[in-house]
């Protein structure tokens, strides 16, 4: 699924993008972080830009929120309705069974995912089977875990603020 | 003060279920298409058309399944019955309508009025988790179906069966929300009740 380069406009977050670069994450084999400060857009170009194409291409993947704790309730909503007994697990437990039960996806997604678990490897060690691009947005500018260094060409995404008018932002969204 | 404006909203509560739900306006399908259009526009006015809309198709589930009963019994002749259809139509009316006239009423009780009702502390710190859990859940109901429509597993089935499944989640998610900020709230107000009394005395 490519995102061509050129202008995104998300109006009712007065958002506007400016997409410097295409982006291909049916590309086998990718790791795609995302970073740049607060408000610039990261999580709206996520799931306003980036989510509806994977559905339209019919591409499923794999999606961890920002707000986690929401997420985790219809989670368990989820895996309850399908039979599995989920009052005694925890979240680590929920995510592992979730993220397992789905392995149909190809994308998998986590929008600063390290800011509730620091060490995230265990989601690699989960998913890497079945996974052939991940999208990380992270404020962290720490590198790549070693196996996802060598398994996946990580490309980087910088969201940098060029104007601000009190209301509208215009984002460029470019490869570093 | 407190007491009087509870008892206008009860008095209109009552009012509404004993005209329009139990008495002399339930059969007339006419007075029901009013009552429901007045809601809906009230409702519009006091938050937003998008979260009326947002309400509707939360309710849209139980409405169209009561409509299939209602259809099936009166294909059937159930009880002898002949006025299933009719009865049934009016019933996915009074509905959404009593269901969002209950809620638009209750959220003209503040929290002042909370604090202001001659009940003991521990009743009040009661109403306000309520009164909190269910505004944060109402607007945590939009959340939870963006979340469910990612989530491929729901979609493997068929459109009907996808949708009743994604019905089941929300109502699921939504009431383990509720019981669960229900008790966080609650043990942080009595923490926070009991703190600043401890330091008064």
């Amino acid at each position: 699924m490519k995102i061509q380069k050129g202008k995104y406009r998300l109006e009712n977050r007065n958002l506007h993008f400016d997409l410097i670069d295409d982006l291909d994450f049916k590309n086998n084999g990718s790791c795609f972080y995302f970073r740049g400060d607060n408000g610039f857009g990261k999580t709206s170009f996520l799931e306003k830009i980036i989510i509806p194409a994977l559905g339209v291409e019919n591409l499923h993947y794999l999606y961890i929120g920002q707000d986690i704790r929401t997420q985790l309730y219809t989670i368990k909503a989820l895996l309850s309705v399908q039979g599995y007994k989920v009052s005694e697990m925890d979240e680590v437990e929920l995510l592992k069974l979730w993220i397992n039960h789905d392995r149909s996806a190809r994308v998998f997604i986590l929008d600063e995912f390290d800011k509730y678990f620091p060490d995230y490897q265990f989601i690699f060690d989960w998913s890497e089977s079945f996974i052939q691009t991940y999208i990380i947005v992270t404020h962290r500018s720490h590198r790549p875990y070693d196996g996802i260094a060598q398994k996946y060409r990580v490309c980087r995404l910088r969201f940098e603020l060029i104007e601000f008018d009190g209301r509208l932002k215009n984002v460029r969204v470019k490869k570093e | 003060m407190v007491l009087f404006k509870l008892g206008i909203l009860f008095t209109l509560v009552l009012s509404f279920f004993w005209l329009f739900v139990f008495g002399p306006f339930y059969d007339h399908f006419a007075v029901q298409l009013a009552v429901f259009a007045a809601v809906i526009g009230w409702n519009s006015l006091r938050f937003s058309l998008r979260e009326t809309i947002s309400l509707l198709k939360f309710c849209l589930p139980f409405v169209l399944s009561l409509f299939v009963f209602g259809v099936i019994f009166h294909l059937t002749r159930l009880f002898g019955r002949q006025d299933w259809l009719q009865d049934t139509l009016i019933k996915c009316f009074v509905f959404p309508s009593s269901l969002i006239f209950l809620k638009i009423l209750l959220t003209y009780i503040t929290y002042l009025d909370i604090l202001n009702l001659p009940i003991s502390m521990r009743k009040r710190v009661g109403l306000i988790t309520m009164k909190s859990a269910f505004q944060k859940g109402e607007k945590i109901l939009r959340r939870f179906s963006w979340y469910l429509d990612t989530y491929s597993m729901l979609k493997s089935d068929g459109r009907i069966k996808s949708g009743l499944k994604k019905y089941a989640c929300l109502i699921i998610a939504l009431y383990l929300y509720l019981y669960e900020e229900i008790e966080n709230s609650n043990r942080l107000l009595k923490n926070r009740y009991q703190h600043i009394y401890e330091v008064d005395q």
